[in-house]
C-alpha cells in the first residue's frame, strides 16, 4: 500500500477514474442547482421587497429561474458526456 | 523724344499752363534718375531715345539759353497754349540746328590742325621713346636670359653690337687687368669676318660659257679647237685691234690646260702655219699711208701672238702719230721678219711632228712585242695550271679510292663480328635451356617423391582442422545454450516478480536485464516493445486487485444500465432509481443486456480467465463502457505483459530447441 499511495494521488489529480465519472457529474449538478436556485431566490426576494411590495411570487419565480438554469446545464453536461468527446477531431460536413 | 521735347519746351512757357504741366512733370520726374545719368553710365532701363541728348541736350541747352533769353522778352506778350508748347519743340529744331551744329562743327577746325601736328610729333616721340625703351629692355633682358640673347642678337638690328658692348663692359668691370679683346669672338666684334662670295661652292647648273672660254669642255662641238674661235673672232678683229688682243688671253689661258701630247699633235701646228702664212700678205699690201694692223689670227703660238700684239701696239702708236710714212719701211721689214719667224716655227713644228710620228711608230712596235710576250706568258701559265689540276685530280681520286676501300674493310669486319656474336648468343641460349630442363626434371622427381610423404601430413592437418571446427561449433552451441538459459532465467524472474507482487510494482529492472540478455533477438525486443511503458513503470495489477476493482465498477455500471442513448438528467435520475429494483443475475447468464454481461464477466474473472472477462466487458456500450474504461485498460495491460512474457519464454524454448 505504501508504494501504491504515491501513484494513486497522481492518477486522481490528472484524470478521474472512469467509474466515478457519473458520480462527479451528479455532485457538480447538485451543487450548481443549489447555488443557482439560491441566487434566483435571493434575487426574487430582493425584487419582491424593492418593487413588488413583499409579494411571494417574485421569490418563487427567481427560484424557478435559478433551478431551471441549473437543470439545463446538468442536462447538457450529461448528454454531451455520453458521446465520445470530439475534441481535437476534425468534423467533416457534407 | 517726347520727354526731351518737353524739357526743351519747359523754359519757353513756364507761366502758362502750369497746372497741366505739373501733372505732366510728375510723370517725367518719376523717371528722372535715368535721365540725369551721364551718357556713358546709363542703366539698362533707359530707352534708346535718351542717349541722343548728348548732342541734342547741349544744343538744347544752348538753345534753351537763347530761347530763355528770347522767352524772357516774349513771355509777357503771348503766353503759349499747351498745344503751342507741344508744337514748339517740333518747330524749334528746324530753326535751331544751324546755330547748334555751327557751334559744334565750326569751332573744331581752327584748333584741329595744331593737334594733328602735335599728335604726329607726339606719336613720333612716343614711338621713339617706346622703341628706345624696348631696345634697352631687350638688351637688358638678353643679358639676363640666354634664350632671349640668342633671339635678340639674331633678329634685332644692331642688337648683337649693343649686347656685345654691354657684356664687354661688364667683363671689364669684373676683370679689369685682362685683355678683353681676346675673349670676345672676333666675329662678334665685326673683325676678320670671312666673307663667302655668292657664287662660291658647288652649283647644280652647268659651267657658264664665260668660264667655259677657259676650257669649253661643257660645250658641244670640238673642244679647244682653234678653228671655231678664229671664225668667230675674224669679223671682230677686222674692225678693231684691241679686240684681237683681247682674243689672245683666252688662247693663252687655253694652252696650259692642254696636255703636252696635244701640243705634239700635228693638227694645230699645221693649221697655224697654213693660216699664218696667208695673213701677212694682206697686211703688207696695205701699208699705203696708214700702216695696217698686223692681223695673224691663225697664229696660235703664244710667243708669236705676243710679238703680233707688240707690233700692233707699235703700229697703232705710229698711226696715232700719223708718221706712217716714216716707219713704214721699218714696219714692213719687221712684218717680213715676223713672217719668217712664223715660217721657221712651222718648219720646226713639222720636224717635231715627224719625230713624234716616229716615236709613235716605235711605241706601236713595242706594244706589239709586249702583247705577244703577254700572250705567251698567259699560255704558259695556263699549261702549268692544267698540269697542276690534273695532278691534283689524280691524287684526289686515289685518296677517295683508298678511303672507300677502308670503309668496305671495316664494314666487312663489323658484319663478321656481328655474325659471330649472334652464333655465340644462340649457343648460350641453348645451354641455358638445357640447364633449365635438367633442373626442372630434377625438381619434378624430388617433388613426386616428397608428395608421397607430404600427402599423409596434409591429411593429418585437415583432420585436426576438422576437429577444431567441431570444437568451435560445440562452443557456439554451448554459448547459445547459455544464452537461452539466461533468457529463461530472466523471464522466470519477471514472471516471479509479477506473481509475487501483492500490489502493483514496477518491474523495469527485470525487463531491462531481459532486454540486455536478448539484445540480438528481434522477437524478444519486439515483444518487449509491445508492452505499454506505463505497465513496467507503474507495475501491473494482480488478479485479486482486478476482481476487487471489478466489483466496484460493476456497481457503477449497474446504475447506468438502464440509460438510453443521449440521456438527459431526467433519464439519469430514472435509471438511478430503477436500477435499484433490478434482479441480479449470476453464473453464465444468457443475453446481451448489461446485467448478463456483468454476471458472465464475474464468473470468468473468478475462473481466472482475464482474457475472456475483458472480451465480455468490451462488448458493453454507452455509459456502461465509459464507466468500465479504466478497468478494461488495466486488464489489457496485464494481458499484454503476460503475452509478451509468454512470447519470450516460447522464444527461449525455441532457441534451446534450435541449437542442436
Amino acid at each position: 500500500m505504501s508504494e501504491s499511495t504515491p501513484t494513486a494521488p497522481v492518477a486522481r489529480t490528472t484524470r478521474p477514474v472512469s467509474e466515478s465519472l457519473l458520480n462527479e457529474k451528479w455532485d457538480r449538478c447538485l451543487s450548481s442547482m443549489l447555488i443557482r436556485s439560491g441566487l434566483g431566490l435571493s434575487f426574487g426576494i430582493v425584487f419582491s421587497v424593492l418593487l413588488f411590495k413583499r409579494r411571494a411570487w417574485p421569490a418563487t419565480v427567481g427560484l424557478g429561474f435559478g433551478a431551471g438554469r441549473a437543470w439545463e446545464e446538468c442536462d447538457s453536461s450529461f448528454k454531451h458526456a455520453a458521446a465520445p468527446s470530439k475534441d481535437g477531431l476534425r468534423v467533416l460536413r457534407p | 523724344m517726347l520727354r526731351a521735347s518737353l524739357l526743351r519746351a519747359r523754359p519757353i512757357a513756364p507761366a502758362a499752363g502750369l497746372q497741366w504741366r505739373v501733372a505732366n512733370r510728375f510723370f517725367a520726374d518719376s523717371k528722372k534718375p535715368d535721365e540725369t545719368l551721364l551718357p556713358g553710365s546709363q542703366s539698362a532701363k533707359t530707352n534708346i531715345e535718351i542717349p541722343s541728348p548728348t548732342l541734342s541736350t547741349s544744343s538744347t541747352n544752348a538753345s534753351s539759353v537763347s530761347a530763355s533769353t528770347i522767352a524772357a522778352s516774349e513771355v509777357p506778350k503771348t503766353p503759349p497754349t499747351p498745344q503751342e508748347v507741344r508744337s514748339a519743340p517740333v518747330v524749334q529744331p528746324a530753326t535751331t540746328p544751324p546755330t547748334g551744329t555751327g557751334s559744334a562743327s565750326v569751332a573744331p577746325p581752327p584748333s584741329a590742325p595744331k593737334p594733328k601736328r602735335r599728335r604726329f610729333r607726339r606719336f613720333l616721340l612716343q614711338l621713339l621713346v617706346l622703341s628706345a625703351l624696348g631696345y634697352a629692355g631687350g638688351v637688358w633682358y638678353s643679358l639676363v636670359s640666354d634664350n632671349f640673347h640668342d633671339f635678340f642678337t639674331e633678329y634685332i638690328p644692331f642688337g648683337e653690337d649693343a649686347v656685345g658692348f654691354f657684356e664687354e663692359r661688364e667683363y671689364r668691370k669684373r676683370f679689369p687687368g685682362q685683355n678683353v679683346q681676346q675673349r670676345l669672338h672676333p666675329q662678334l666684334s665685326g673683325e676678320q669676318k670671312v666673307t663667302i662670295p655668292g657664287r662660291h661652292g658647288l652649283t647644280s647648273r652647268v659651267a657658264d660659257e664665260g668660264e667655259a672660254s677657259g676650257s669649253n669642255l661643257g660645250a658641244t662641238g670640238p673642244h679647244v679647237s682653234a678653228l671655231e674661235s678664229d671664225k668667230t673672232k675674224k669679223p671682230d678683229s677686222s674692225g678693231e685691234t684691241p679686240k684681237a688682243t683681247s682674243t689672245a688671253p683666252p688662247a693663252l689661258a687655253e694652252k696650259p690646260t692642254d696636255s703636252l701630247t696635244h701640243n705634239l699633235l700635228p693638227k694645230d701646228a699645221v693649221k697655224d702655219t697654213k693660216e699664218a702664212t696667208p695673213a701677212p700678205a694682206p697686211a703688207s699690201s696695205t701699208p699705203a699711208k696708214m700702216i695696217d694692223n698686223l692681223d695673224i689670227p691663225s697664229a696660235k703660238e703664244p710667243v708669236v701672238q705676243d710679238v703680233v700684239k707688240i707690233l700692233n701696239d707699235l703700229i697703232t702708236v705710229i698711226n696715232a702719230d700719223s708718221a706712217a710714212s716714216k716707219y713704214s719701211s721699218a714696219i714692213d721689214k719687221a712684218k717680213s721678219e715676223l713672217g719668217k719667224v712664223i715660217s721657221d716655227i712651222t718648219t720646226l713644228k713639222e720636224s717635231e711632228q715627224k719625230a713624234a710620228e716616229d716615236k709613235i711608230r716605235s711605241a706601236h712596235l713595242e706594244f706589239d712585242t709586249a702583247a705577244k710576250e703577254l700572250v705567251r706568258r698567259l699560255e704558259a701559265q695556263m699549261h702549268e695550271q692544267e698540269s697542276h689540276w690534273k695532278d691534283e685530280f689524280e691524287t684526289e681520286r686515289e685518296t677517295l679510292a683508298q678511303t672507300y676501300k677502308h670503309k668496305l674493310d671495316s664494314e666487312l669486319e663489323a658484319a663478321k663480328k656481328v655474325y659471330e656474336q649472334r652464333v655465340k648468343n644462340e649457343l648460350l641460349e641453348q645451354s641455358i635451356a638445357l640447364q633449365k630442363s635438367f633442373s626442372s626434371s630434377v625438381r619434378d622427381r624430388v617433388e613426386s617423391e616428397r608428395d608421397g610423404r607430404l600427402s599423409k601430413l596434409n591429411e593429418l592437418s585437415s583432420s585436426v582442422q576438422e576437429l577444431e571446427k567441431l570444437t568451435w561449433e560445440w562452443n557456439s552451441v554451448i554459448d547459445a545454450n547459455l544464452k537461452t538459459q539466461h533468457l529463461v532465467v530472466a523471464v522466470e524472474a519477471v514472471k516471479a516478480k509479477l506473481a509475487n507482487a501483492e500490489t502493483p510494482r514496477p518491474f523495469v529492472n527485470e525487463l531491462a536485464a531481459l532486454k540486455e540478455i536478448a539484445s540480438d533477438d528481434p522477437v524478444v525486443s519486439a515483444a518487449i516493445a509491445s508492452i505499454n511503458p506505463a505497465a513496467y513503470q507503474r507495475g501491473v495489477a494482480t488478479p485479486a486487485h482486478l476482481i476487487d476493482r471489478f466489483r466496484r465498477v460493476s456497481a457503477e455500471v449497474r446504475k447506468a444500465a438502464l440509460l438510453p442513448e443521449d440521456a438527459g438528467i431526467a433519464s439519469h435520475l430514472a435509471s438511478l432509481a430503477m436500477s435499484k429494483f433490478l434482479f441480479k443475475k449470476s453464473g453464465l447468464a444468457v443475453g446481451g443486456d448489461v446485467e448478463a454481461v456483468l454476471a458472465r464477466t464475474e464468473v470468468l474473472l473468478e475462473e481466472g480467465d482475464l482474457d475472456g472477462a475483458a472480451r465480455e466487458m468490451n462488448g458493453l456500450d454507452g455509459w456502461a463502457k465509459v464507466l468500465s474504461r479504466d478497468w478494461l485498460g488495466e486488464v489489457r495491460r496485464v494481458l499484454e505483459v503476460r503475452q509478451a512474457l509468454d512470447v519470450i519464454s516460447t522464444e527461449a524454448r525455441l532457441n534451446s530447441l534450435l541449437v542442436d
